[in-house]
């Protein structure tokens, strides 16, 4: 029998990710490479009306996993059921989304099925008989092709590179709900808060000035918003990391873990172009990028491209802005 | 329980990415040897967690570990200067490339019969971008892990602790794990502290402990990297020239055309 390409889909209180459809539409191209039947699996406390969803709209066979503790997400959990279903199913490719929680677990279980893991997948393609994952190193200034050496591969795909497919399954997909009793976990996940609602401005935003690392130190900050305030209607943002670092507050986070903007007018400034912060500000109008570095990535998606100090270039544009006015 | 041990994995990664090509085979990525190295910045904000953790409970000892060729140790002495109390260095005789599978293969091995009680390392390091070592480690020596974590809290008594992870954008989940675990850091509340005088001091007559990579046998590395790319351009990127004050003008009057400013 051909070995299958599991997907592993993602969920949140009770709906599914739209990581799950670009998941499956992932698995949709892997299958162009071999001729594998797609088994999807999700795992939760009560996963039935998820699972049927999932067989109504892709006609794919889902085996839904019970498991009482699975109220919140358990990497220990995950890994442990998984684990045990996986030796069963033998799978070829195991699908999981390169999101927290994907990553929470996706290393763990790969290490137990004795397969690769090979995070952050963004296009798959066969060349001479091999399958090659694509994953980006250093901010997304160079590509890798890899491909796996092990029977199992694990992969993570990063969501917005795979289109979800037309629906138009000929008939749903079967279900098979399995329960397990109640197993074990070394953790525990407590209890699930929602950070404070924030006012996010980037709805009403038609400029977005964001800034990268490359600004240097938080106090350059004060520039940022000082260009940002050349425009009417804008907003300031920042990469992960400079909101990591807290020179900035997370709600103002553009990309894969904040928000996914698409202003008329986006100024990236010190932004190296990781694949985490294209994936949120990728589908903006036009796109202005200003870096020391003149290969950074960020420049292979700008319409304008600007290699200068930050701190010379910023304050020359708004004295050119002020001697015009 | 008795004083706690914390072990902190360190990734020493280029300062700059700017001078950073693939060879001309196509198979390896060079990086010029001059360019300085730093520490990676998640595993800085590990290290600064475990700091914290032994402000709390002094008795704390914290070591660092790197993988990697001999001038990697420059960034073990930061952290030594940082406050960590020891450095273990596995060191490799090459610069090239390792798998995350090989890089904690090795880890689990140097450090399997050492009992920490706490290990710690970055999401995910600057230039790989795997965010696998912290997991993989946590498999080789069969402990708990979680990752992502932006804040986490020591209860000694209970041999616990109690960590906030980030599952997605605006969602925090509060979790207990109980120790030994492995934790991976992707925030913090505090700032990395910089390397103090007097542990600089400290650090500088202290040796590494050094570790060959070929003592610890040869891990697969279960893939193969047929070739690295530079990624298609998107957009057309039309690129300014002149002085800064020429850029700024050029950039106004693009900007002004497009009706972004008035």
């Amino acid at each position: 029998m051909t070995r299958p390409i599991v997907v592993i889909a993602e969920h949140l209180e009770g709906k599914l990710r739209p990581a799950t459809d670009e998941l499956i539409a992932f698995a949709l191209e892997l299958r162009q490479t071999m001729p594998a039947p797609i088994q999807v699996l999700i795992l939760g406390n009560d996963p039935e009306n998820m699972a049927h969803l999932i067989a109504t709209k892709t006609g794919l066979d889902v085996i839904g996993i019970q498991e009482s503790n699975l109220a919140r997400y358990n990497g220990d959990l995950y890994k442990n059921i998984l684990a045990t279903l996986l030796a069963e199913l033998n799978p070829a490719y195991v699908c999981i989304a390169h999101t927290p929680t994907g990553m929470d677990f996706a290393p763990g279980l790969a290490h137990r099925l004795g397969a690769v893991c090979i995070t952050g997948v963004e296009s798959v393609y066969e060349d001479q008989g091999c399958v090659l994952f694509t994953r980006a190193f250093y901010n997304g200034k160079i590509l890798a092709d890899i491909c796996a050496e092990t029977e199992t591969a694990v992969l993570t795909v990063t969501p917005g590179f795979f289109k979800p497919p037309v629906a138009d399954p000929a008939g749903p997909g079967r279900i098979e709900i399995r329960k397990t009793s109640c197993i074990q976990a070394r953790l525990r996940t407590l209890e699930t808060r929602k950070a404070p609602a924030q006012k996010s401005e980037f709805a009403q935003a038609a400029v977005i000035v964001s800034a990268g690392r490359g600004i240097g130190k938080k106090e350059n900050l004060a520039l940022i918003f000082k260009l940002a305030g050349l425009f009417p209607r804008s907003a300031v943002a920042g990469s992960r990391w400079v909101c990591d670092a807290g020179w900035l507050e997370h709600r103002r986070q553009v990309g894969l873990t904040g928000a996914v903007v698409s202003p008329k007018l986006y100024i990236a400034c010190g932004i190296s172009g990781s694949v985490q912060h294209l994936a949120g500000m990728r589908e903006s109008g036009f796109i202005v990028a200003v870096n020391s570095d003149p290969h950074a990535a960020i420049f292979n998606i700008a319409d304008i491209s600007i290699v200068e100090d930050l701190n010379i270039f910023i304050p020359a544009l708004i004295e050119a802005h002020r001697q015009k006015t | 329980m008795s004083a706690m041990k914390i072990l902190v994995c360190i990734k020493p990664v280029p300062d700059s990415d700017a001078l950073i090509r693939i060879a001309p085979d196509g198979k390896s990525i060079q990086t010029d040897p001059l360019t300085p190295l730093r520490m990676n910045r998640y595993d800085e904000l590990a290290l600064e967690q475990a700091l914290l953790i032994r402000d709390a409970f002094p008795d704390t000892r914290i070591g660092g570990i790197s993988v990697g060729p001999k001038r990697f140790e420059t960034v073990l002495k930061r952290a030594l200067g940082m406050g960590a109390d020891h450095g273990i260095h596995i060191c490799t005789d090459t610069e090239s490339y390792l798998t995350p599978a090989v890089t904690a293969a090795w880890i689990a091995a140097a450090v399997r019969s050492r009992n920490f009680d706490l290990i710690l390392a970055g999401v995910m390091s600057e230039d790989g971008l795997h965010g696998q070592v912290g997991p993989l480690v946590a498999e080789h020596l069969s402990l708990p892990c979680t990752t992502a974590v932006v804040c986490a809290r020591i209860t000694p008594g209970k041999a616990a602790a109690s960590v906030e992870r980030v599952p997605a954008e605006g969602l925090r989940d509060l979790l207990e794990l109980s120790l030994p675990a492995v934790l991976t850091i992707q925030g913090g509340t505090q700032k990395p502290r910089y390397p103090s005088l007097s542990n600089i001091l400290r650090a500088k007559g202290q040796d590494l402990e050094i570790i060959a990579a070929a003592s610890l046998g040869l891990p697969e590395t279960l893939q193969q990297t047929v070739r690295f790319k530079y990624p298609q351009k998107i957009r057309a990127g039309r690129f300014l020239e002149g002085s800064p004050q020429h850029k700024a003008q050029e950039l106004l009057r693009t900007l002004k055309e497009k009706s972004f400013l008035a």
